[in-house]
C-alpha cells in the first residue's frame, strides 16, 4: 500500500516537472514573440517588396521603403497605416532611408542610381549621382549617425561616409572579401557589418580599421542583414534559411527563429533586419509584402 | 515452476536448432542466387569484393525488401556503410552532383566491371553519358580530354576545387604546361601568369591555342576598347556604357550588382572570350552556384522539385529585376510561359485573389515551392489536406 502511494507521488511530481520545465525551455528557444505587422490590407494596394524600414522616435512612426510600389509607407506604432508617400509618383525603386532631425530624407533610388534628397515641406527633391574619383558610385543601404551619412556602395562593396558636400572622407571594407559587403549598422563609435557569401562580419573603428572580424558557421546560408539588440547580442538575417540567428557580441552562435511561409512567425525572401527605437526586432519580409515587428 | 521449466527447455533446443539448421542454408544462399543470375554478369575483370566472394546477402534480402533491387538499404546508405571515406567527403567542397544525390550506380557496377574503380563504361564515356553538353572532339582538342582521361583534371567525387578540378586552375595548368614556355608566348600579358580558362577552353575549340569560340568584340577590336593602360583597372562604367540594357536592369531593387575586384562584370563574364555569346565563365549550375550553392543543393536533393531542364536565366533575370527572386516577370507570368496550361484548371490567381495570411496577390509560389518540398509537385504542404488549411481553416 506503501509503496503505491509512493508510486503515485513520483508520478505526479513527474508530471509537474514536465509540466513546468517543457514551457521554460521552449520559451529559451523562442524568445521574440511576434507583436505586429506593418502591411496594408486593401485590395490591389498592399505593399510590394518592401526593402527597408526607418524610424521616426519623435513621431513614434515606422517608415516602410515600399520599392515595389514607388513609395514611402508611414505607420503608427500600432501598425495603422498613415500615409503613402510617392513624391509625385517621381520615385524610382526606392531602396533605403533616413530622416534627418530636420525632416528632410536621404533616400536610395535604386532606378536613378541617385542618393536623392526630399525636402517634403518644400515639396523639393534632388537626385545626386555619386563618384569615387572616376568610378561610380551604387547606394545600396544608408545610415546617418553623428551628422554623417554613411552609404554601402554595391560596386566596391564599401561603406562610404560621406562629408556634407557628398565626397568621400572615409571608407570602410574589407580588403580579402570576395564579394564586397552587404549591409551595416553603425554601432555607437564603430560600423558594424556583414559580407554574405563568406558569411563574415565586420566591426570597423571609425577610422576605417578592422576591430574584429566573426566567421559565421554552417547555421548561416545567406546573411544578408544584421543589427545589435538591446543587450549588445548581433542578430543577423538569414534571407534563404528566412531565419533570423542571434550571435553573442563577440561572434558566438546562441539561437535562431523564425522560418520559412506566410503565416505570423514565418518570413518568406526577407531582405532586411532592424531594432526600432522602443528596443523591438524589425523583420522586413519582402517575399510577403510587410514588416514583421518582434519583442520579448 | 516444474512446467515453466520445460518449455524454457524446449524453447532454448528450437531456437538452437533453428539457427544450426539455418546456418548451412544462408551460407548457401549466396550460392543459389547464381541458379537464376548468369554468374559471368558478376565475374568481370574488376570485382567487388562482396559479390565476387558470394557475400550476395551482404547488400540484398533474398525475399522481400523495402528498396528497388532487393537492397537492404537505400544505394548510398549501402555503399557508405563500407566506404566510410567517401561518406565523409559528400559533405566537403565542391561535390559531383550524383554523388550529393546519392547515385553511386550512376557511374558504378556495384557486381564487376571490365573497367576501373567499377565504372560502368570506359571513363570518358560514363561522364559523357551525363556531360551530354560537351563536345566529344573540337578541331582544336586537348590532348588528355582527346583520350579520354577526364581523371587527369578532375576528381569523381569531391574536391576543394571549382569544377571538381584536382588542384586549383592555375597550378593545374602549369603542372603540364612549362611556365617559362607559356611566359614566352605571352610575353606582353600585364599580370602574373594565371586565369588561362578567361581566354583558353581547357577542353577544346575550333580556334588555335584552343582559344575559346566567342570573342568579345571589344577585345577582338582592340585592347584599348576597354584597357587604357597596362595594370589600369577597367572599371564597371566600362562595361555598363556599351551594354545600356544592362544597365538598365542594373538599376532595379533586386540586381547582381557586385563587388568583384575592380569590376563587378567580371564575376560572371570572361571579358575576353567565351564558349558562347555571353561569355559565363561556365555552365550556369557553376557560375550561378559559386553565390547560390546551398541554393541548388536544396533544389538538388529536395524530394520533389522543380525539373532542371533548362537555365538559370529561364525564369530569373540575371542581371536584375523589380520582381520577388529577380524573377523574369511577375510570378505569375514567368511560370505562366511553360505551365499555359495550368492557367485552365489551377485555384484562382491572379490580380483580383488575396492570400488572406498576407494580403499578397495568390501567385503560383502561394502553393509550389519552387526549390523543391517534401511533396509532389513541390507544394509547400501536402496536397491531401495541409496545403488548403493553411488559407481555409475551416475546410
Amino acid at each position: 500500500m506503501k509503496r503505491t502511494s509512493e508510486f503515485a507521488f513520483l508520478k505526479k511530481l513527474l508530471l509537474i516537472v514536465v509540466l513546468v520545465l517543457l514551457p521554460v525551455t521552449a520559451l529559451a528557444e523562442v524568445p521574440w514573440k511576434w507583436q505586429t505587422s506593418l502591411r496594408i490590407d486593401k485590395v490591389g494596394d498592399s505593399m510590394y517588396m518592401p526593402s527597408a524600414v526607418s524610424f521616426n522616435p519623435e513621431s513614434q512612426t515606422y517608415y516602410v521603403i515600399d520599392t515595389g510600389r514607388n513609395r514611402l509607407v508611414s505607420f503608427g506604432r500600432d501598425g495603422k497605416v498613415l500615409k503613402a508617400f510617392t513624391a509625385n509618383k517621381k520615385l524610382k525603386a526606392p531602396f533605403d532611408m533616413v530622416r534627418l532631425a530636420n525632416g528632410r530624407l536621404w533616400v536610395v533610388e535604386k532606378g536613378r542610381n541617385s542618393l536623392t534628397l526630399i525636402d517634403v515641406a518644400a515639396k523639393k527633391i534632388t537626385p545626386h549621382t555619386l563618384h569615387d574619383g572616376e568610378s561610380l558610385v551604387f547606394p545600396d543601404r544608408i545610415a546617418v549617425a553623428g551628422g554623417k551619412l554613411y552609404i554601402l556602395d554595391r560596386a566596391s562593396g564599401q561603406v562610404l561616409r560621406l562629408a556634407d558636400d557628398l565626397s568621400i572622407e572615409q571608407r570602410f571594407g574589407c580588403k580579402d572579401c570576395s564579394a564586397g559587403l552587404t549591409d551595416f549598422v553603425i554601432d555607437g563609435k564603430s560600423v558594424l557589418a556583414i559580407e554574405t557569401i563568406e558569411k563574415r562580419i565586420y566591426r570597423f573603428a571609425l577610422d576605417g580599421k578592422v576591430m574584429a572580424e566573426y566567421k559565421l558557421g554552417d547555421e548561416a546560408d545567406f546573411p544578408v542583414s544584421l543589427d545589435v539588440g538591446p543587450s549588445g547580442s548581433i542578430y543577423v538575417l538569414d534571407r534563404h534559411l528566412n531565419e533570423v540567428l542571434a550571435y553573442s557580441e563577440n561572434g558566438q552562435y546562441r539561437y535562431s527563429f523564425l522560418g520559412t511561409g506566410q503565416a505570423a512567425g514565418n518570413v518568406y525572401f526577407a531582405r532586411q533586419l532592424r531594432f526600432d527605437p522602443w528596443g523591438q526586432l524589425c523583420v522586413v519580409d519582402e517575399g510577403n509584402g510587410r514588416v514583421e515587428i518582434y519583442g520579448r | 515452476m516444474l512446467l515453466s521449466r520445460s518449455i524454457r527447455a524446449v524453447l532454448t533446443l528450437s531456437v538452437t536448432l533453428s539457427l544450426l539448421l539455418a546456418a548451412p542454408g544462408i551460407a548457401k544462399a549466396s550460392i543459389d542466387c547464381f541458379q537464376c543470375h548468369d554468374r559471368d554478369a558478376f565475374q568481370k575483370k574488376v570485382k567487388h569484393e562482396p559479390a565476387s566472394a558470394g557475400e550476395c546477402l551482404t547488400c540484398h534480402s533474398p525475399h522481400a525488401a523495402r528498396f528497388g533491387g532487393l537492397l537492404q538499404q537505400e544505394v548510398k546508405d549501402l555503399c557508405y556503410s563500407c566506404h566510410a571515406d567517401a561518406a565523409e567527403q559528400q559533405n566537403q567542397g565542391v561535390v559531383h552532383l550524383p554523388v550529393k544525390q546519392g547515385k553511386c550506380l550512376g557511374c558504378h557496377n556495384p557486381h564487376s566491371s571490365d573497367q576501373k574503380a567499377l565504372l560502368k563504361d570506359k571513363l570518358a564515356n560514363t561522364c559523357f553519358s551525363c556531360h551530354k553538353e560537351l563536345q566529344k572532339k573540337y578541331k582544336h582538342t586537348h590532348p588528355p580530354y582527346a583520350k579520354g582521361q577526364c581523371d587527369s583534371c578532375h576528381r569523381p567525387h569531391q574536391s576543394a576545387n571549382d569544377n571538381l578540378l584536382v588542384t586549383d586552375s592555375d597550378s593545374l595548368c602549369l603542372s603540364c604546361h612549362q611556365r617559362d614556355a607559356v611566359q614566352k608566348k605571352h610575353p606582353n600579358f600585364p599580370e602574373k601568369l594565371g586565369k588561362c580558362g578567361s581566354c583558353h577552353s581547357p577542353h577544346g575549340s575550333d580556334r588555335p591555342a584552343m582559344i575559346r569560340n566567342v570573342l568579345h568584340a571589344a577585345y577582338a577590336d582592340d585592347c584599348s576598347n576597354c584597357h587604357e593602360g597596362k595594370g589600369v583597372p577597367v572599371p564597371i562604367d566600362t562595361c555598363l556604357g556599351c551594354h545600356p540594357d544592362v544597365s538598365e536592369q542594373m538599376a532595379s531593387s533586386h540586381n547582381h550588382l557586385l563587388h568583384y575586384g575592380e569590376n563587378g562584370c567580371v564575376a560572371c563574364h570572361s571579358p575576353h572570350a567565351g564558349d558562347d555569346e555571353r561569355l559565363l565563365k561556365g555552365k550556369e549550375r557553376h557560375v550561378c552556384g559559386k553565390c547560390h550553392e546551398a541554393t541548388f543543393k536544396r533544389l538538388e536533393t529536395a524530394k520533389h522539385s522543380h525539373p532542371m531542364e533548362g537555365d538559370c536565366n529561364d525564369c530569373h533575370s540575371p542581371h536584375g529585376s523589380n520582381h520577388p527572386a529577380m524573377a523574369k516577370g511577375p510570378v505569375n507570368d514567368v511560370c505562366n510561359k511553360c505551365h499555359g496550361k495550368h492557367g485552365m484548371f489551377t485555384h484562382p490567381i491572379g490580380e483580383n485573389v488575396f492570400d488572406p495570411r498576407t494580403g499578397q496577390m495568390m501567385t503560383c509560389i502561394s502553393c509550389h515551392a519552387t526549390k523543391g518540398s517534401d511533396y509532389p509537385y513541390h507544394t509547400r504542404f501536402s496536397g491531401k489536406k495541409d496545403l488548403c488549411v493553411q488559407c481555409h481553416a475551416t475546410y
